[in-house]
C-alpha cells in the first residue's frame, strides 16, 4: 500500500510537472488554430491529433489539466476556510448560533450537490470570458461545498470545548480569542487538512461533470469536462486517443484518492 | 413520537426553504424576463402586448410565491413556460421513467456491492479477489458519472444499468470494511468452530450484526442515486426527472424548477433522516459527503 501511495504521488508530481509546462510539450499554444489540419488523427506533430477546429489536443490537454489541478486545490481551499470559520463558529458559540449555523448546512445538504451547483451556475450570466467562466466555476463549488466539512468542524470544535485543557484556559482568564487562536485552531487544522484532501478529487469530478453538461469552462479555454464532451457520439474504439483527458482524469483523481482513501465518493 | 414530529418538521421546513431559494435565485438572475419570442416579427403588437403583461405579472416573487403556495395547497403545481404544459402533468409523467431507473440502480447496485464484498469478508485469503474488486472500484470512482453515461451510452446500456455502475463501487467500499468486520468477530469464529453451517453464519451472525450500518448504507445509496440521475439521464437523454431538472435549470423555468428542487430536496431529506435514525447513526457511512 505503501508503494502505491508513493506511486501516486510520483505520478501526480509527473502530471503537474507536465501541466506546468505545456510547451515543451506540445506544437501550440491551446487556442491556435491550424485550420489546414482540422480534425487530424494523431502524428508525430501531434501526437493527439487535432479537434474540428485544428486546436492540438495535447495542448489543450495539458492546459486543461493546468486548470483543473491548480483550481480544484484553490475551490477546496475556499470552502475548508469558509468551513472552518462557520464550522468553529457553531461549535464554539453554540445556542442559537449554532442552531442558524447547522440548519443553513442542513439546507445546503438536503438537495443534491449536482442540482444545487446546476441551478445556481445556469442562474449566473453564462455568455462571460473564458476567465470569468473558470472563477465563477470555481468560486461556486469553493462557496457551495462548505457545508458538509463545516458540519465536521462544528462537531470537532464543540468536542473541544469540553476538553479539560480549554475549560483550564477559560478558567485561567484567557481572552475567547487566545482560546481560539492557540488551544482550538492548532487541533482543528488536522480536520480541515483531512477535509481540503477530500475535497480536491471531488471537485475534480464536479467540474468535469458541469462541463460535460455544458455549464463549466467556456470555450476557448479547455478544462476535462470541456474536452470529454468530445467523446459524445463517438467510438472511442474508432478514436481511442480521444480517451486521453478521461485516462488522465483518472489517473489523477485514482492517485488523490489513493493517497487519502475515503468511503463516500462524490458522483 | 416528539422526536418523530419534530424531525418532520425540520423537514418540511428544508424543502420549503429550498423551494424558495430556488425561486428567489431563479427571479433575480440576469436575463430572467429576457424572452426570446418578442423577437419573432411574425408576432402581432397584441401578442407582444400579453407577453409584457404575462412578464410584468411574473415580476413580483412574493405575490407568485403565495399563488404558488395556494395552488399548491389544491394539488396546482403550475405551468411550466419551456415546457408548455403542467408541472404536476410532466412531473407524473417524468417520475415513473426516473422511479423505475432508480429502481433498478438500487437493486443492481446492492447485487453486485455486496456479492463482491461478501466473498472478500468470507474468505481470508481472498486477496486476489480483494484486490481485483478494489481495483475495479477505485476505478470506477475515479471517473464522474456523466463520463460512465457516455461509455455505457456506447456500449449500448440504458440509464438504469448506467446507475448500476455509478452505485456498485461505492456499495462495494463501504459494504467490504463493514463485512469484513463482522465476519472477524469473536462469535463468528466460535460459530464456525462449532461447525455452523457458512450459509448460517452469514445470515445469523454476520448480516445481523452488520444490519444497523447496511441499513444505513441503503439510505444513503438511495440520496446518491439520486444526485446521479441528473448527469445520467442528461447524458442518455432519458425522459426522466433528473433530464426535467437539468433542462429547467438551463431554461430557467422557474415553477418547474422549483417544484423539482422540493421534490428532490424532500427525497435527499427523507434518505438522509432515514441514514441518521437512531440505531442507524453509529454505522451511517460518509459522515463528510461533500457531493
Amino acid at each position: 500500500m505503501k508503494a502505491a501511495r508513493i506511486g501516486a504521488i510520483l505520478l501526480l508530481a509527473l502530471v503537474a510537472a507536465g501541466a506546468l509546462m505545456p510547451e515543451r510539450w506540445a506544437a501550440g499554444r491551446y487556442d491556435q488554430q491550424f485550420r489546414e489540419l482540422p480534425d487530424a488523427p494523431p502524428s508525430a506533430q501531434f501526437p493527439l491529433g487535432t479537434d474540428a477546429v485544428g486546436r492540438d489536443r495535447l495542448s489543450r490537454l495539458l492546459y486543461g489539466t493546468r486548470v483543473s489541478l491548480l483550481l480544484a486545490p484553490a475551490a477546496a481551499l475556499l470552502s475548508c476556510l469558509a468551513a472552518g470559520l462557520l464550522g468553529g463558529i457553531a461549535g464554539y458559540a453554540g445556542g442559537f448560533t449554532d442552531r442558524a449555523i447547522v440548519s443553513a448546512a442542513d439546507f445546503f445538504l438536503s438537495v443534491p450537490w449536482l442540482l444545487l451547483l446546476l441551478i445556481v451556475r445556469a442562474c449566473l450570466p453564462l455568455d462571460v470570458s473564458p476567465a470569468a467562466s473558470v472563477a465563477i466555476t470555481f468560486a461556486l463549488l469553493g462557496l457551495m461545498g462548505w457545508a458538509a466539512p463545516a458540519r465536521i468542524v462544528r462537531a470537532a470544535v464543540a468536542s473541544l470545548m469540553d476538553s479539560e485543557f480549554v475549560l483550564m484556559a477559560r478558567a485561567r482568564g484567557y481572552s475567547s480569542w487566545r482560546v481560539l487562536l492557540r488551544q482550538l485552531l492548532p487541533n482543528v487544522t488536522p480536520v480541515l487538512l483531512a477535509q481540503f484532501w477530500i475535497a480536491v478529487p471531488a471537485y475534480i469530478l464536479t467540474e468535469t461533470t458541469l462541463g460535460m453538461l455544458g455549464l463549466g469552462v467556456a470555450e476557448p479555454l479547455p478544462s476535462w469536462g470541456g474536452l470529454l464532451r468530445e467523446l459524445e457520439g463517438v467510438s472511442p474504439l474508432d478514436q481511442p486517443y480521444l480517451l486521453a483527458p478521461a485516462i488522465l482524469l483518472a489517473a489523477v483523481v485514482g492517485s488523490l484518492q489513493l493517497i487519502l482513501p475515503r468511503e463516500d465518493y462524490p458522483v | 413520537m416528539k422526536r418523530f414530529s419534530r424531525e418532520m418538521a425540520r423537514m418540511i421546513a428544508l424543502v420549503l426553504v429550498t423551494g424558495v431559494a430556488a425561486a428567489v435565485l431563479v427571479r433575480y438572475s440576469p436575463g430572467t424576463f429576457v424572452d426570446e419570442r418578442e423577437l419573432n416579427q411574425q408576432l402581432g403588437e397584441d401578442s407582444l402586448a400579453a407577453l409584457r403583461a404575462h412578464k410584468e405579472h411574473n415580476r413580483n416573487l412574493a405575490k407568485n410565491l403565495v399563488g404558488y403556495f395556494r395552488g399548491l395547497a389544491h394539488g396546482d403545481l403550475g405551468y411550466s413556460e419551456s415546457n408548455s404544459a403542467p408541472v404536476r402533468q410532466l412531473i407524473a409523467d417524468r417520475a415513473p421513467e426516473t422511479l423505475r431507473e432508480l429502481a433498478i440502480g438500487l437493486i443492481g447496485g446492492w447485487l453486485i456491492g455486496l456479492g463482491c464484498a461478501i466473498p472478500v469478508g468470507r474468505f481470508r485469503r481472498a486477496w486476489a479477489w480483494d484486490a481485483a474488486s478494489s481495483g475495479a472500484a477505485g476505478l470506477v470512482l475515479s471517473l464522474p458519472a456523466a463520463l460512465i453515461a457516455y461509455f455505457c451510452l456506447t456500449a449500448g446500456a440504458a440509464s438504469g444499468a448506467v446507475l448500476i455502475v455509478v452505485l456498485a463501487p461505492r456499495i462495494f467500499r463501504f459494504a467490504r470494511n463493514v463485512l469484513v468486520q463482522a465476519y472477524g468477530s469473536a462469535h463468528v469464529e466460535v460459530a464456525r468452530a462449532r461447525g455452523i453451517r457458512e450459509w448460517t453464519i452469514l445470515r445469523t451472525q454476520v448480516l445481523s450484526d452488520a444490519a444497523p450500518q447496511l441499513l444505513a448504507l441503503l439510505a444513503s445509496s438511495a440520496s446518491m442515486a439520486i444526485g446521479a440521475a441528473i448527469p445520467v439521464e442528461a447524458i442518455c437523454g432519458s425522459p426522466g426527472l433528473g433530464r426535467l431538472a437539468w433542462q429547467a435549470a438551463t431554461a430557467r423555468d422557474l415553477p418547474l424548477l422549483m417544484n423539482l428542487t422540493m421534490l428532490v430536496g424532500l427525497a435527499t431529506t427523507l434518505a438522509m433522516s432515514l441514514s441518521e435514525a437512531p440505531g442507524l447513526r453509529a454505522g451511517r457511512p460518509g459522515a463528510g459527503d461533500t457531493a
